[in-house]
């Protein structure tokens, strides 16, 4: 039995698809949006999505997390397993957070809609993202009534959301995309589309460990099923030009160099920050996907991507650290669980 | 060739840009190529605040907007339109009619095909039935067809009956 969390794992097409998410953004009629709610209606809302979700035959189980009274690290490490958006972090009293106990299912109480509902599977499973969260917003809608209308659809704060109120994205390893300068075309492509493309860590330009989330953007005039096929064909094109470019980088004598010097400084270094863990580790994600490297597999990658972001490493730890012995921890983790791997040559 | 911006690295893209209709080329290197698509990745998302701003700031809108306020969360439309945001759902049934056109510029279209929840389907149902219900007893009642008007005062009160309940939920 595998015990590992979603994001600890890899799954279909692994090798550049890191996982998929299905956000759906759902409101009750008689409410305001947060934005405009008082502490009593927002506690009521809570009460209300809280007893619905717990009803018997629920689909899924989940546990309550009062996100406004967690210590900082342990919020931002929520943001960081991308359970809860960055606002959601800093949210005050009156917002909510259900999570399954495998953190694939996170439901956002007042977050910019009274509730998102959120599904992870690690790989390209757009099928069973969205399978999830449907069966547990039709479970919901039951008690709850969300707000609907037969021309606009589901009723969303940000008219961006308006239809579906459904967001789809599927997060991308592109480094040789990103090597070739190609994103930028990428971009403008599927912008054409209805989609767009973005760097996950780091600010848009060069996002670090070449990290990308393509998601769909229209959601008014187009149902969910036809948004995801849209989605589905986009990712294998984008899939398709990783590759290519993969093989291309493969009879380059430097790129086999950059993989194990990669590997060899995360296997010994003694300070890493995350900029420069981000860079070595997606040098040795491409390497692992590949098989050049023994004993590093996907699995493994992903899960020190996950134990080396800097709220995470906080949260295991325990205690908040300066940013140098914050990179020591991190130069600790990473070296023990790679100390044994790619020895044979 | 080098890199035409930072005369170091090994230039891997042509980028070609029309500005006024004047196009300008530089071969770049992957870096400088990803520095130089800045303003590309930021021209991707909505600056709501603006887009509803500039379409419905005009004064003369503005002074009929205020007026009308929406009674579940008492927005007006000049305030939606500020803020990009709707403060409620019944936001969008108040102002349904100037909210259109950007909904339809954001998305192309502005009709629902998506999922249904099975609630809505059977109000929906259950509305147009009553339209059309008391559409044919104002039909009867123009042509003197007394009998038939009770029967259909029965089977409306009977909708009615059963709607209410979710309404005061
Ligand atoms: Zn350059
Ligand atoms: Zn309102």
């Amino acid at each position: 039995m595998n015990s590992n969390k979603w994001y600890e794992r890899s799954g279909r097409d692994g090798d550049v698809v890191i996982s998929t998410r299905v956000r759906l953004a759902r409101n009750l009629n008689r409410y305001p949006f947060p934005a405009e709610m008082n502490l009593e209606q927002k506690a009521q809302v809570v009460d209300s999505i809280c007893k619905a979700a717990a009803k018997e035959g629920t689909p899924v189980s989940l546990r309550y997390i009062d996100v406004a009274n967690l210590p900082q690290r342990e919020a931002l490490s929520l943001v960081e397993r991308h359970l809860i958006s960055p606002e959601f972090s800093r949210c005050e009293e009156g917002s909510g957070l259900l999570l399954s106990a495998d953190e694939d299912v996170s439901l956002m109480i007042n977050e910019e809609d009274h509730l998102r509902i959120q599904t992870m599977v690690p790989g390209l499973e757009l099928d069973e993202a969205y399978e999830t969260a449907d069966q547990l917003d039709s479970f919901l809608d039951g008690q709850l009534r969300f707000a609907f209308d037969d021309r606009l659809g589901y009723l969303t704060q940000c008219p961006t959301n308006l239809g579906t109120g459904m967001r789809a994205s599927i997060m991308l390893h592109l480094p040789a995309l990103q090597d070739s300068g190609a994103i930028q075309q990428l971009a403008n492509t599927v912008a054409k589309l209805g989609l767009t493309i973005r760097g996950l860590y780091g600010e848009g330009s060069k996002p670090e460990g070449a990290i990308y989330q393509l998601s769909n953007q229209v959601t008014l005039g187009i149902s969910e099923k036809a948004a995801i096929e849209n989605l589905k064909g986009i990712a294998a094109q984008i899939i398709r030009q990783e590759r290519t470019a993969r093989e291309e980088l493969c009879r380059n004598p430097h790129f086999e160099d950059r993989v194990w010097r990669s590997l060899g400084i995360l296997q010994t270094a003694r300070l890493l920050t995350r900029d420069e863990f981000m860079a070595l580790i997606s040098n040795v994600r491409v390497g692992a996907a590949l098989d050049m490297l023994p004993g590093v597999g996907l699995d493994l990658v992903s899960a020190l991507i996950n134990a080396a972001q800097p709220a995470t490493l906080l949260a295991a730890a325990g205690e908040d650290l300066e940013p140098g012995a914050r990179d020591a921890l991190r130069a600790k983790i990473v070296r023990e669980r790679l100390a044994e791997t790619g020895k044979a040559q | 060739m080098l890199c035409e911006s930072c005369g170091k690295n090994q230039a891997t893209t042509h980028l070609k840009k029309t500005v006024n209709g004047k196009t300008t080329e530089m071969h770049l290197c992957a870096e400088c190529a990803q520095k130089h698509g800045v303003g590309m990745w930021k021209g991707m998302g909505f600056d709501l605040g603006n887009f509803w701003g500039a379409l419905f700031a005009e004064p003369s809108d503005r002074a009929i907007a205020d007026t009308v306020r929406c009674e579940v969360c008492g927005k007006s439309f000049s305030d939606i339109a500020q803020s990009g945001k709707a403060g409620c759902p019944h936001c969008y049934t108040t102002f349904y009619d100037r909210l259109l056109p950007s909904i339809q510029r954001i998305h192309g279209k502005a009709q629902h095909t998506g999922k249904v929840p099975a609630g809505a389907g059977e109000k929906m149902k259950k509305d147009r039935e009553l339209e059309e219900l008391r559409r044919q007893l104002a039909a009867n009642i123009a042509d003197q067809k007394y009998e038939a008007c009770a029967q259909l005062r029965d089977r409306i009160q009977e909708l009615e009956k059963e709607e209410t309940p979710h309404e005061q939920q």
